[in-house]
């Protein structure tokens, strides 16, 4: 059974009012509705999902002093799942091999940094153009995919899947020229 | 760990929650923040010794009517900025109203000074330290509002730091006043917005390094 707009925001308005049972049954029924937003949106593991969906839950807890009782629930709670899901993939991309992959590729010289700079620019020459795009943006420049997006006038979903196709298709040509 | 666990656990502690309680956190770092710049404008800079004649005058008010209205606007802007679902930003134009207030007082004094005495009019006695002694006074508001962050839920890092350095800036030129004995609009639109703006864009670039929750 899926809630609704009322009944969350009359459970949260509850919660804020000390309500401890209304708080529990809130948390419980935000459970499903975060982790279909995330399957649909964060594009993760089971595990992945599942870590935004109690880091939200967490959230939701922790700043329920943020919610203004006059305004929609179901707005601030997904506002605060967007957040939790940039700033998970943000910590979570660093321990990604693929990341390591392109530092070497930006900052390791093996014919001095110039040099490794030409590479990327070649390498990212054979990219098509929103990809390379994205990848110099979001990489390079050490854009957000946030503010990639923004500068570009495309959707942030739009922007990972470039970035991580691209670099998918680097990763493949790299390995593929070196053996 | 599981999911119904990690429920009843947060379940276990469900503090009322009172209905301004954004408002009283703002509020309270603010406070914080404000009490350490007066005490470093009556202990360092030294308040100007003729303050209480001065508050009978017409410059001192323009002054703090152009602070104390940009601190409230930018007050607004900020507590908007630290809810999560601040994506449509309300009230924004408040701002310009004591911006474009006092350019038009500047305009008027120009008209009624020689040209000859613009340039001095314009620098005053302080042009060169004003701005920063604005920047450095922002310091502990901005500090104080970090802490009001703390409990908060921004989610646009970068605007909500450069509405809590709008707004430490601000509420510091509120404080400056007491210190500094510029009188003229044209002065006060260019370094004192400028210290403000210094503290707006430090606010920009650290927002989203010391914000995250």
């Amino acid at each position: 059974m899926r809630a609704n707009e009322d009944e969350l925001r009359g459970l949260m308005i509850d919660g804020l009012d000390g309500n401890a049972g209304a708080h529990t049954v809130l948390l419980r029924l935000l459970v499903p509705l975060l982790r279909s937003y995330y399957r649909r949106h964060a594009n993760g593991s089971a595990d992945d999902i599942e870590d935004l969906v109690q880091e939200t839950l967490i959230a939701v807890h922790t700043r329920r002093a943020t919610y203004d009782r006059d305004r929609p629930f179901t707005s601030w709670l997904f506002a605060i799942a967007r957040y939790k899901m940039i700033d998970h993939f943000r910590r979570v991309r660093r321990l990604q091999p693929i990341e390591g992959m392109e530092e070497l590729l930006v900052a390791e010289a093996f014919e001095g940094a110039s040099i490794a700079r030409i590479d990327v620019d070649e390498l990212l020459g054979t990219l098509p153009v929103k990809q390379a795009r994205m990848i110099r943006a979001t990489r390079i420049d050490g854009l957000s995919v946030a503010e990639a997006a923004a500068a570009d006038g495309l959707g942030e979903s739009d922007v990972k899947v470039s970035v991580h196709r691209g670099l998918k298709s680097l990763m493949a040509r790299i390995q593929g020229g070196g053996q | 760990m599981n999911t119904d666990d990690l429920i009843a656990q947060l379940s276990a502690d469900v503090p009322r929650v009172r209905r301004h309680t954004v408002g009283w956190r703002l509020g309270l770092g603010l406070a914080g923040g404000l009490i350490v710049s007066l005490t470093i404008v009556v202990a360092v800079m030294g308040v100007r010794p003729d303050l209480s004649v001065a508050m009978h005058g017409f410059s001192f008010w323009m002054k703090w009517g152009y602070t104390i209205s940009l601190s409230i606007a930018a007050v607004v802007v900020t507590a908007q900025l630290a809810r999560p679902d601040s994506a449509r930003l309300r009230w924004l134009w408040l701002l310009a109203i004591p911006v474009a207030l006092l350019a038009g007082l500047g305009a008027l004094e120009l008209l009624r000074t020689p040209q000859g005495e613009w340039l001095a009019m314009w620098l005053g006695e302080s042009w060169m330290v004003c701005p920063w002694r604005v920047l450095t006074l922002a310091a502990p508001i901005f500090v104080g509002l970090l802490w009001s962050f703390r409990r908060l839920a921004p989610t646009r890092l970068r605007a909500a730091g450069a509405a809590a350095g709008l707004a430490a800036g601000a509420f510091a030129a509120t404080v400056y006043c007491i210190h500094c004995p510029e009188v003229s609009a044209i002065f006060v639109l260019t370094w004192y917005s400028l210290g403000i703006l210094l503290a707006a864009s430090a606010g920009a670039l650290l927002g989203p390094r010391l914000l995250r929750w």
